[in-house]
């Protein structure tokens, strides 16, 4: 009976995880893109207005941001003012969870099958070096080492606390304002 | 082992001698009567429609109409033309005789046919079908693609130039037949190209972070299968049974590949091909040591275990376990160093001979962007990808 009862409370754990990462990652794409060259050379390749979708299936949590231009993101929430360019699908939440947990690494995800790429393959291929180099920066090297491929060997340390210290407070700045409002 | 995997091949193979003679009978299965063939002008110079014809002439079902000029990239246009014909003639299933673009051609114009309209580009993307198309069957010309396995076609939109790809389980022919008189003639050069295409496939499955146990025993079958015949081929391009063998190699690859990905080689021949018309097989044989020697860290235990499929147990058993992955990279080059000695396949960007140093800076932004990248089980920078470029660019060994 307690077994029963905890299942739908550890799924609901989950849900609210996901949902608050897909809010924190959102708002950390719009700050890197703000602080870091590299973020901004990748996404200046990408078409002005240009949306991106994160989502789980079927009409799960998601994030959409918006490559405004000069490679800058904007953040729009959990969804689209207008239809979106490319979404990337986690086909359940329990695989969202895996990687937003750090236990699968993106790539891996990939090569699992977990998620559905709905649009161009190569900007795909972008933003998933993007979402990369920004796990690189937000997180402490032993963990992001478990959610990229490889971690960046160019990425000293005095380099991933300036600008992690960066995103981390524009991410707050982002979400005082949405209470604000 | 992956600690999940899935894999996926439902295509009916029909392999080895007579194979086409099965045509009809497992058209009629499908419930089918009125197919319409596809292939291009190069399969029908050579001949090989002669014996598709002659096996469903025999077995009492008629060709309804023949479409031959399918290009070798193929696009949206020819696409709609052939689906117009199809309609026009009221065929109930296609045929595809030839290599990648006539099946692929082949499998967009199911799309058409099935689903309707005249505008290819709206069904391109992942899993945009949800149903079954007409049937289909593919009798592959060249032994190399595995297109004929593959739930993936990429048609040109001409107007955009743009390549589109589709991608979906619906996608995969009924059948696949496999017969060895459909290579008997294959020139030397293609017949090397294209098995090292497949030997391409089947190495990048079997070290890729997609792997799995089941593309694990099809690419070792194949790379066993073309260890054992590419050069029993080229020297006696006439022999049914190595010719055979290879087919056999090139569709068990193309099931390894479609359930496993490929990597690395596969994003720099992508780059290479589009960029400087390059044949596909030519690109995998140009970068496949390159690239192995890039993600050796990273793959050196089932590289290692490849020397066993390559070389043959003797050589496997003499070779101590920590010079296994070089001793198959060595293999991989001493077979190239062969092609190239009877049929002059190119080993290096320099010898095709069609590649500037220049072009690197392109190719390797180009390779960055493919979605084969993401399956390369070592991480990639641009800078990765010139040193590997400019490795695949020198003269490896003295020319013979």
């Amino acid at each position: 009976m307690r077994v029963k009862r905890l299942q739908p409370m550890a799924a609901r754990a989950r849900r609210r995880y996901v949902e608050a990462m897909f809010q924190v990652l959102g708002r950390a794409l719009q700050a890197v893109s703000e602080v870091d060259a590299n973020v901004q050379g990748e996404a200046r390749v990408l078409p002005a207005g240009f949306m991106f979708e994160m989502k789980v299936m079927p009409r799960g949590s998601a994030l959409v941001v918006e490559h405004t231009g000069e490679g800058r993101f904007r953040y729009h929430g959990s969804s689209a003012p207008k239809p979106v360019n490319l979404s990337i699908q986690f086909k359940h939440l329990a695989h969202a969870f895996l990687v937003l947990s750090f236990q699968e690494k993106t790539s891996v995800a990939f090569a699992h099958d977990r998620m559905l790429v709905d649009g161009d393959i190569s900007h795909a291929v972008r933003m998933t070096r993007i979402l990369n180099r920004l796990e690189a920066f937000i997180l402490p090297r032993v963990i992001a080492s478990r959610a990229v491929k490889q971690y960046p060997a160019n990425l000293h340390l005095p380099e991933k606390l300036l600008s992690g210290a960066k995103i981390y407070l524009n991410v707050a700045n982002q979400f005082v304002h949405a209470v604000r409002a | 082992m992956p600690s999940y995997y899935e894999f996926f091949c439902p295509v009916k193979v029909i392999a080895g001698k007579a194979a086409l003679e099965h045509i009809p009978y497992e058209l009629s299965g499908l419930g089918a009567s009125r197919p319409l063939l596809i292939t291009d002008q190069g399969v029908r110079a050579a001949g090989l429609l002669d014996p598709v014809m002659a096996a469903c002439d025999e077995g009492g079902l008629r060709i309804v109409t023949i479409y031959d000029k399918v290009p070798p990239d193929s696009s949206t246009t020819v696409v709609r033309d052939i689906a117009a014909i199809y309609r026009a003639e009221h065929c109930d299933s296609i045929i595809a005789v030839g290599g990648g673009s006539s099946i692929d051609t082949a499998k967009a114009v199911n799309i058409l046919v099935s689903e309707g309209g005249e505008d290819i580009a709206a069904y391109s993307g992942a899993g945009i079908l949800k149903r079954a198309l007409k049937p289909f069957f593919a009798v592959p010309t060249t032994a190399g693609t595995g297109s004929e396995v593959t739930s993936i076609a990429v048609i040109t939109d001409t107007e955009k130039s743009v390549k589109l790809p589709f991608t979906s389980p619906f996608l995969l022919p009924n059948a696949a037949i496999i017969d060895p008189r459909m290579t008997l003639t294959l020139p030397p050069q293609i017949t090397a190209a294209t098995a090292m295409d497949a030997m391409t496939h089947a190495i990048e499955a079997f070290t890729g972070m997609a792997k799995n146990p089941l593309s694990d025993a099809y690419a070792t079958a194949a790379i066993q299968k073309i260890s054992g015949a590419l050069l029993t081929v080229m020297a006696e391009p006439k022999n049914a049974t190595a010719r055979l063998e290879l087919a056999q190699a090139s569709t068990m690859a193309g099931i390894a590949f479609s359930n496993s990905m490929v990597g690395l080689v596969h994003a720099l021949g992508h780059a290479t091909g589009a960029l400087c018309h390059l044949p596909h097989g030519l690109c995998m044989s140009l970068y496949l040591p390159y690239a192995l020697e890039y993600n050796l860290e990273s793959i050196r235990e089932p590289l290692g275990e490849l020397l066993l499929y390559l070389e043959g147990a003797d050589t496997y058993a003499a070779t101590p376990p920590i010079r296994r992955a070089e001793a198959a990279i060595s293999a991989i080059r001493r077979l190239r160093d062969e092609l190239y000695q009877r049929c002059r396949l190119p080993r290096t960007l320099e010898e095709t001979g069609k590649v500037t140093r220049s072009q690197l800076n392109t190719i390797a932004r180009r390779a960055l962007d493919d979605g084969a990248i993401i399956f390369n089980p070592k991480e990639v920078t641009y800078e990765d990808a010139i040193a590997v470029l400019e490795r695949a660019w020198h003269q490896p060994h003295p020319v013979a």
